[in-house]
């Protein structure tokens, strides 16, 4: 399954939504982000830790907060069920992997810190 | 069936600088003084396995201390009226603080991450009175780690430097004891992590210091998990050329906190240098 795709996309929202832990912590994750693969946008929109919109190529008349950009590689490396180092937690990229981007208001990001981490590792468990 | 751990902790009371501190420290076994720092935004429970470990016990004194405004020890009096920015002369100068009180003859310390950065200072300044340094992720100079969201009225401190150093890990660490850590950074108080990461990131410079260090007088062991993205093996890697005769090991499958995200894997790597300073 091509990462970002339309089915991998559903993929993620199904584990986003089954996931026990983010039923715990995701109350107030209440926002919009977009995830950027190269040529590829989507704008995934949470509701109380809920994944409940994913809108691929957006317009630009759909709002996000923040989001994360990165070539396909880097999401590839990233995406891989044994991570290099360096590669293997978003927050490990964002200080050593130049090309992995955290754009937009990053201080709404960082207040959803715990359950924005726990969502981006789902996403390793969908695969690539 | 339940079972008490060997483990005794104590306060201690001391001067420092013209002023208290009420210390919290635990210590197990007999035997060479073995005392470990933990890292920054943390306390001495990130030592528990190690000081339960009657391969180390039987041979070493173990001390595990809370720096003050950690754990449960306290900050001195007044603290409402200063911000808490760690920085390396008093760090090290604490920490030689708790020796002498402790009366620790010729310790082995043993420090992780700032621990890890300190201990090299340590080994420069008092080479004569230390048998060795264990250094568990240890850098010269680690800039990249300060930012003003660690201690900021919009966000949850604890829940900010819990999740920023838990890919710290390694993947591959057993996720419950990860997870521990976890817990132990959720709960430093308001701009601690914050303060240690201003001694880790910004005050601390170590590259000329190292330098002076004689292996003849002070062993040196260098441990670094290769996850370890805060403190890279390549960043070790120049701590250990700047002292001939140091030893060092990158651990595959390791992060930056090894005695508590996998210590099972990590004694191994550790019961070898400890055998190598007792000698």
């Amino acid at each position: 399954m091509t990462a970002f795709s339309d089915d991998w996309l559903k993929s993620f929202q199904e584990r986003v939504n089954a996931d026990a832990e983010m039923q715990v912590i995701g109350d107030w994750l209440t926002t919009a982000l977009s995830l950027t693969c190269g040529d590829r946008r989507c704008i995934v929109r949470f509701e109380r830790g809920k994944l409940v919109e994913v809108v691929s190529s957006p317009r630009i008349d759909v709002r996000c907060a923040f989001g994360f950009r990165a070539s396909p590689d880097i999401w590839s490396k990233f995406l891989s069920p044994h991570p290099e180092p360096l590669y293997h937690d978003f927050f490990a990229m964002l200080m050593r992997v130049p090309g992995f981007v955290l754009e937009g208001d990053t201080l709404i990001a960082m207040q959803h810190a715990r359950a924005l981490h726990r969502a981006m590792n789902l996403m390793r468990s969908v695969g690539q | 069936m339940a079972q008490t751990e060997p483990i005794v902790g104590r306060y201690i009371n001391l001067e420092f600088s013209g002023r208290s501190y009420r210390v919290y420290f635990e210590e197990a076994g007999r035997g060479i003084p073995l005392l470990c720092l933990h890292t920054a935004g943390a306390d001495s429970r990130q030592y528990r396995h190690l000081l339960n470990d009657a391969s180390v016990t039987n041979t070493y004194r173990v001390v595990a201390f809370d720096m003050p405004y950690h754990g449960r020890s306290n900050p001195p009096d007044g603290w409402w009226l200063q911000k808490y920015l760690l920085k390396s002369d008093e760090y090290m100068g604490f920490i030689r603080a708790v020796w002498a009180a402790l009366d620790l003859t010729r310790p082995v310390v043993l420090g992780c991450s700032m621990g890890g950065a300190i201990v090299l200072k340590l080994a420069a300044e008092y080479q004569e009175e230390l048998r060795g340094i264990v250094g568990l992720e240890s850098s010269a100079y680690a800039p990249g780690r300060f930012n003003q969201y660690l201690h900021h009225p919009a966000i949850h401190g604890g829940e900010l430097a819990a999740s920023y150093t838990y890919g710290l890990c390694a993947p591959m660490s057993p996720e419950p004891s990860a997870r521990e850590n976890w817990w132990y950074y959720s709960q430093s108080g308001p701009g601690v992590y914050a303060g240690d990461v201003h001694y880790y990131s910004l005050d601390w410079d170590g590259r000329a210091d190292i330098k002076r260090i004689n292996t003849s007088l002070c062993r040196v062991s260098l441990l670094t998990g290769a996850y370890d993205y805060s403190c890279t093996p390549d960043m070790t890697r120049e701590v250990a050329k700047s002292i001939p005769g140091s030893r060092m090991v990158i651990m595959d499958d390791m992060g930056h906190f090894p005695m508590i995200e996998n210590y099972p894997v990590f004694r191994e790597f550790l019961l070898a240098e400890l055998e190598w300073m007792a000698l």
